[in-house]
């Protein structure tokens, strides 16, 4: 079973959701409605599953935001910032992540599977 | 006593209470596992269980040392069902008299610390789907003698913590009980006992402080299904000492 497999089977799990409305294009909380209890049992979950640490605010981009603020306060280029900062994700990725932002959170179920290669590689 | 799960991690476990309960423990069925911050309690939790070593074992764990924490858990395996967290150092100071890097420290090791603490072993326990946490306070937390601010202050924090874990993860099989003993005839405790035995009698509605042994009987009550529907909440086992002027 591959990663998105396996990332697909614990979200249906924790979500109640048919595992047929997951894909690496979807959103974990503007779509698929997950909570901040449902990030804490998908992060143990991973852990548990892959054997990797996980850290709750690196994996959920939950700094996002704030980075951004910084780069713009310290007049900083923001993809740059963004990729020394969460070197999980592709420069293409964060670029799309500062043009979606308008519309919510930005956390995709592929982040997910970046965030777990990188652990796993780094393992 | 009817217990769901046997693995039971006593935080603080050199203390005589600590050692009281594994005891308890180890006559209903369930594996102690004490931490030590050195080699003397380590030492001491060695000389006052006389046993087998395979019916209980104890791990250094330093509060306010993050790497033990890694070292312990790794040690313990991701088979916890029950913690219980005595552990508290002791800072007694008047408020406008303490030192300010000792209160910094003093919450650093007492508080965040223990959330430290508290979380990991709570994601261990949501593997599981299970798992039961007793936090000891203090009757300090609710009225505490002059000098024992910090100490109160850490406690009351503390209970915080325990509280909030029980009111998120209380769907998730994880549940908290803190306990809030009054005097008890035993450590730190027996000290002041001996000292201010007359205003401690007279202050206990019940006129005698508590043993250790009640207090472990009480812990393990809490730990058992019997006490399954108490979650989130702090109990007073003072006599009555706080209950009254």
């Amino acid at each position: 079973m591959d990663i998105l497999e396996e990332i697909t089977k614990i979200l249906s799990d924790i979500l109640d959701i048919d595992d047929r409305n997951i894909s690496p294009e979807t959103y974990l909380i503007r779509e698929l409605g997950a909570e901040s209890i449902d990030l804490l049992e998908l992060a143990v979950a991973l852990n548990s599953r892959f054997k990797i640490d996980v850290n709750d605010d690196e994996i959920f981009l939950r700094k996002l935001r704030q980075y951004i603020t910084k780069a713009g306060q310290q007049n900083k280029d923001i993809l740059q910032y963004l990729a020394e900062k969460i070197p999980f994700l592709t420069r293409k990725r964060l670029e799309d992540i500062i043009t979606d932002l308008e519309g919510g959170p930005t956390l995709k179920v592929k982040d997910l599977i970046a965030y777990v290669e990188r652990q796993r590689n780094g393992n | 006593m009817k217990f769901t799960g046997n693995r039971a991690l006593i935080l603080g476990g050199s203390c005589d209470i600590a050692i009281a309960l594994a005891r308890r423990m180890i006559e209903e069925g369930l594996f102690p596992i004490l931490t030590y911050r050195n080699e003397k309690g380590r030492d001491y939790i060695l000389e006052n269980i006389e046993n087998s070593p395979k019916k209980f074992s104890s791990f250094y764990l330093e509060f306010g040392n993050r790497d033990s924490i890694d070292s312990m858990l790794q040690q313990t395996g991701d088979e916890i069902d029950f913690m219980v967290d005595f552990a508290q150092s002791n800072f007694e100071s008047l408020v406008a008299s303490a030192d300010s890097e000792s209160v910094y420290s003093y919450f650093a090791e007492n508080v965040s610390f223990r959330a430290e603490v508290v979380k990991r072993v709570a994601r261990i326990m949501m593997k599981n789907k299970r798992g039961r946490l007793v936090y000891i306070s203090s009757s300090a937390a609710a009225r505490p003698n002059h000098g024992q601010g910090f100490y109160a202050a850490a406690k009351l924090a503390s209970e915080a913590i325990y509280k909030n874990l029980g009111l998120e993860l209380g769907a998730h099989g994880i549940t908290t009980v803190t306990l809030r003993p009054g005097y008890i005839d035993s450590g730190r405790g027996r000290k002041f006992i001996q000292t201010h035995s007359k205003e401690v009698i007279d202050k206990m509605p019940i006129k005698r402080a508590l043993a250790k042994k009640e207090v472990a009987e009480a812990i393990l009550f809490y730990l058992s299904d019997s006490a399954a529907g108490f979650n989130a909440t702090e109990i007073s086992m003072d006599g009555g000492l706080t209950a009254g002027k």
